[in-house]
């Protein structure tokens, strides 16, 4: 098994369009996708499981074992039309892997007519902000500028990393129109290396992606989450001045100064 | 070498709707100390082994079931007893109680789910009704815990064991990932897990006394002990 599909209900997508968000930098696009399944009450149709994402299983609480996996929803929306959402608890660890799960991803969405597919990410700034941006990149002129219109702004240079950037990139290779929004974030992390969630910047991508889409979904659990997330990124961002001006006045010190 | 996991058959045997019980160096050793000691009492015998390219002979992960894709350990032989041989997965087998004893060995982390899917294969193969895997999890109290496949099974070890579910969280290495595929490929599984003090300054020390209540709960459930 490098890569199973395990589809748990048989369903027909029509002209559909994929929405995909994997664990990554802030969880960005993971928070963002779960938070329309949720909104949206979106079916588990399927299962991606493979042998690419790291070994081991996690015991829930009821003391059911699962394997690490990523899972397809399925929406029949009355204006956005037919939705299926991507994401999971793990993304493949190496890029063979990466390269594997994206690709049987696209050749089912190909064989089964997408129409568009949207992928979420992160986009880590220095910059200080109240307002994220969400930054854009897309198959297509026609797809960017249309993004543009509705307030994204085009990423000139970059990097995205992982699955949320190889579906996109993997998507032009098949002629298929792809857009993928990067929610601005200052990735701040745990002292384990852990990315806290950044709620704030899946809003911004979220505001932007239901308009795209003509999606109606209620953002105050979102919005909620964001403050309570903006306190706890405002305490770290002190906590990194203070370092950064200690620093500054260290360095103004003769290095013989102990 | 044309597979980079592949099975050898040391006999033919033919059993009757086997149980599988299965086991790994793991935390305190639980597992791997039950399984051996399980293969004495039942006077199982050895059946098939699973060899693989990726078996390290030296791990550079310390606990070994702690895997790391960027250290993949080294490969190699042992000589015991003048005799060399190779990392390796036992099948034991033994007729009554019908039963396939896998004797676990970690891959490295690339390779966990190509040894853990074989080994589910060749307990598929050998028609298993149930595979029962056995593992330690850091606890203050001394007692026997479950984990499983369906809810089912969670209640049928309360109603007949009186087992509770007590451990959650990641499970790592060898036997976790032969459970969680069992449950993929749709053969019913539970975990037995015994609590043990994690030891810090070796977590693979042996605790005789944690296998032990895992091998009184299996004896209680297949009949091993005549």
């Amino acid at each position: 098994m490098n890569v199973e599909i395990k589809i748990l209900k048989k369903f027909v997508p029509k002209d559909f369009t994929l929405v995909s968000g994997l664990p990554g930098i802030a969880y960005i696009g993971k928070l963002s996708v779960d938070y329309l399944i949720q909104q949206l009450k979106a079916e588990l149709v399927a299962e991606v499981y493979s042998k690419y994402f790291p070994p081991y299983v996690l015991i829930r609480s009821d003391g059911i074992v699962e394997l690490l996996r990523n899972e397809l929803y399925f929406l029949k929306d009355e204006t956005a039309g037919d939705l299926v959402f991507f994401s999971g608890n793990s993304q493949a660890f190496s890029p063979e892997g990466q390269y594997e799960v994206a690709d049987k991803l696209l050749d089912w969405a190909v064989a089964n007519g997408v129409k568009k597919i949207y992928s979420l990410a992160a986009y880590v700034s220095d910059r200080v902000f109240d307002v994220p941006n969400v930054y854009g990149t897309a198959t297509s002129t026609e797809a960017l500028e249309e993004m543009k219109k509705m307030g994204v702004m085009p990423l000139d240079e970059g990097v995205i990393s992982g699955e949320n950037g190889l579906i996109i990139g993997l998507a032009k290779k098949r002629n298929v129109e792809a857009v993928c929004l990067m929610g601005e974030t200052r990735g701040y992390q745990t002292p384990t290396g852990q990315y806290i969630i950044d709620a704030k910047a899946s809003k911004a991508v979220l505001k932007l992606l239901t308009a795209a889409l003509n999606l109606k979904v209620d953002m105050e659990p979102l919005d909620k989450q964001a403050r309570e997330m903006d306190e706890i990124i405002a305490r770290m961002a002190e906590v990194e001045r203070r370092i950064k001006e200690e620093l500054a006045e260290a360095a103004k010190k003769p290095s013989y100064v102990t | 070498m044309e597979a980079d996991v592949w099975i050898e058959r040391l006999r033919k045997v033919e059993l009757e709707t086997p149980v599988a019980v299965v086991g790994s160096p793991g935390l305190r050793s639980i597992g791997k100390l039950v399984v051996n000691q399980l293969i004495d009492a039942a006077k199982a015998n050895l059946t098939a082994e699973l060899y693989s390219s990726h078996l390290p002979m030296i791990y550079h992960t310390k606990p070994s079931y702690v895997s790391h894709y960027s250290l993949p350990g080294v490969g190699g032989a042992r000589v015991k007893h003048g005799q060399v041989d190779l990392p390796k997965v036992q099948f034991y087998t033994c007729p009554s109680p019908s039963m396939v004893i896998v004797k676990g060995y970690h891959a490295n982390f690339a390779g966990q789910y190509d040894v853990a899917e074989k080994v589910v294969e060749v307990l598929s193969e050998f028609a298993v009704s149930r595979i029962i895997v056995a593992a330690g999890y850091g606890s203050e109290t001394s007692k026997v815990c479950c984990a499983a496949t369906s809810p089912d099974i969670i209640r049928e070890m309360k109603e007949t064991l009186n087992l509770e579910v007590d451990y959650s969280g990641p499970f790592y290495g060898f036997s976790g990932l032969v459970f969680g595929l069992a449950k993929l490929k749709g053969i019913d599984a539970l975990c037995l897990f015994a609590g043990t003090e994690p030891a810090p300054e070796d977590l693979e020390f042996p605790d005789p006394k944690a296998s032990e209540m895992i091998l009184d709960v299996l004896n209680q459930m297949l009949g091993f002990r005549k």
